[in-house]
């Protein structure tokens, strides 16, 4: 039993988590966003992100926010069919509290929650104070660790300065097996924005559950 | 005619009855009741312990300070929206050198429905009047005295406390929860000003209430054929006397006695 309910994963996402990647190539990408895990079942990717290069588009990065919603059966993104531009980010969250953990399943192998390969991140707001640990998963080496700090709240005006704090976000950028800053401090509720420059394929996974659902790549076996 | 007759003094009574509260033993009760604005599902055990015997002529018996005590093992749910407002994450916007800037959405946190287990206990005192009743079942003679009217239940100095327990219950519950940390004091408070100790005691008085309104208290248990003598051979049977009418009341003569007359015959 953890003593901290809080945990971070980017291979199963929950409400206060994103998942943002950016399409470099033009192309049509399907995708599906399903319980965690649950892509190994699915094959099916009803979900479409068309990316274009048309020659007028601008140098700026344009970001497209899809919420996924959770009806008690499946998760949908509120628009299944988006057109984007070549360098552009599309960003997933699921705020519903009751949707399961979940990833999003594309059909190239750098479209996936699951195994964030390149110009791809993860953000995770922080619920709870404690010191978490995260490392990837898939045994790539990198990892680092999160102090959340509960912030002094105990007048109208401090609470007020902990809520204009919580727009603040905390960067850190993971390329080729290693993570800058590996430490941060954040106070909670805040944010941290893992961005994954490049890599073969890693996962923001707290430490506590590296032997939970992780077939093959840690000190747990099965059978 | 009578023709056994015993009577006890207030003295007296207060032994009697007070051996025959003790034989009562220990009573429970299971069920749901409103705690302030929640449902309480409760476990109570208690038991009558002491009070002091006043006998009123010509049938009452009242006994002041009766005690009960006990002890209740209480759960409850709390609909975290119901008390707390919607929090939510602002937009949160980060540069990602060479890239440009990536923003995740607001993000509006529910709170989730919470259970919590409470324990405690105390006591509740009342002056209660009992009449005399007298009855004969099954072949035996009964007299027990039965409640007729009951005072407010005056809970112990403990019941005040109650709340604070279930604040102290809360707590830790509402630390495991993402985000409320920081609104951990409102939302205590705001929990514990729901119920309010108007909410404890008209959650428990309707719980104990019948435990004391409902009490009877053995007083004479006899079989109307009532052995005088046992058998001391084979040409010596047991001498049986039948007890014809039991009757019991309060006389005052210098003092008040409670005073029982029991009519036999061969």
């Amino acid at each position: 039993m953890f003593d901290n309910l809080d945990t971070i994963d980017s291979r199963a996402l929950r409400p206060t988590d994103c998942y943002g990647q950016r399409f470099m190539r033009p192309g049509t990408y399907h995708y599906h966003v399903l319980p965690s895990g649950g892509q190994h079942i699915n094959r099916e990717r009803p979900y479409v992100v068309r990316v274009s290069d048309p020659k007028d588009k601008g140098p700026a990065m344009q970001q497209l926010t899809l919420m996924v919603a959770w009806n008690g059966r499946e998760l949908r993104p509120d628009k299944i069919d988006v057109s984007v531009n070549t360098g552009d980010l599309v960003v997933w969250n699921c705020p519903h509290p009751a949707a399961p953990p979940y990833e999003v399943a594309g059909d190239k192998d750098f479209f996936n929650s699951a195994r964030l390969v390149n110009e791809c991140g993860f953000s995770h707001a922080f619920g709870l104070p404690g010191t978490y640990r995260w490392a990837d998963a898939f045994g790539s080496g990198v990892g680092g660790t999160v102090h959340v700090l509960a912030p002094r709240c105990r007048t109208p005006a401090e609470l007020a300065q902990w809520q204009s704090d919580l727009a603040r976000a905390t960067v850190v950028m993971i390329s080729h097996g290693k993570a800058e800053p590996a430490h941060v401090e954040i106070a909670t509720g805040q944010t941290v924005y893992f961005a994954i420059v490049a890599g073969k394929g890693i996962s923001v996974t707290d430490t506590r559950l590296h032997t939970i659902g992780n077939c093959g790549h840690t000190a747990t076996t099965v059978g | 005619m009578a023709e056994i007759i015993a009577a006890v003094d207030e003295g007296g009574a207060n032994t009697l009855l007070g051996d025959a509260i003790q034989t009562i033993g220990t009573q429970s009760k299971s069920g749901s009741g409103s705690l302030g604005p929640f449902t309480a599902s409760y476990n109570l055990t208690g038991h009558f312990t002491n009070g002091t015997v006043d006998l009123i002529a010509p049938g009452t018996v009242r006994i002041d300070q009766l005690r009960f005590d006990w002890n209740v093992d209480l759960s409850f749910q709390i609909d975290l929206n119901s008390f707390l407002p919607h929090f939510c994450l602002p937009q949160v916007c980060v540069d990602i050198p060479c890239v440009g800037t990536v923003c995740t959405p607001k993000i509006c946190v529910s709170w989730p429905t919470i259970t919590v287990p409470v324990s405690f206990g105390d006591f509740v005192e009342a002056t209660a009047d009992f009449g005399i009743d007298v009855s004969l079942n099954g072949g035996n003679w009964k007299v027990q005295i039965v409640v007729q009217n009951v005072s407010q239940l005056q809970f112990g100095p403990g019941t005040a406390g109650i709340l604070a327990l279930i604040g102290a219950a809360i707590t830790p519950i509402l630390l495991a929860i993402p985000f409320i940390g920081p609104f951990l004091a409102i939302a205590v408070d705001t929990i514990l000003l729901a119920i309010g100790i108007a909410g404890v005691t008209g959650f428990l008085g309707p719980i104990i209430s019948p435990f004391i309104s409902g009490l009877k208290i053995p007083v004479y248990n006899q079989a109307k054929h009532f052995q005088v003598l046992p058998a001391a051979g084979p040409n010596d049977p047991a001498v049986f006397v039948e007890l014809d009418a039991v009757t019991a009341g309060i006389q005052h003569s210098d003092e008040d006695e409670l005073v029982l007359s029991v009519d036999i015959s061969p």
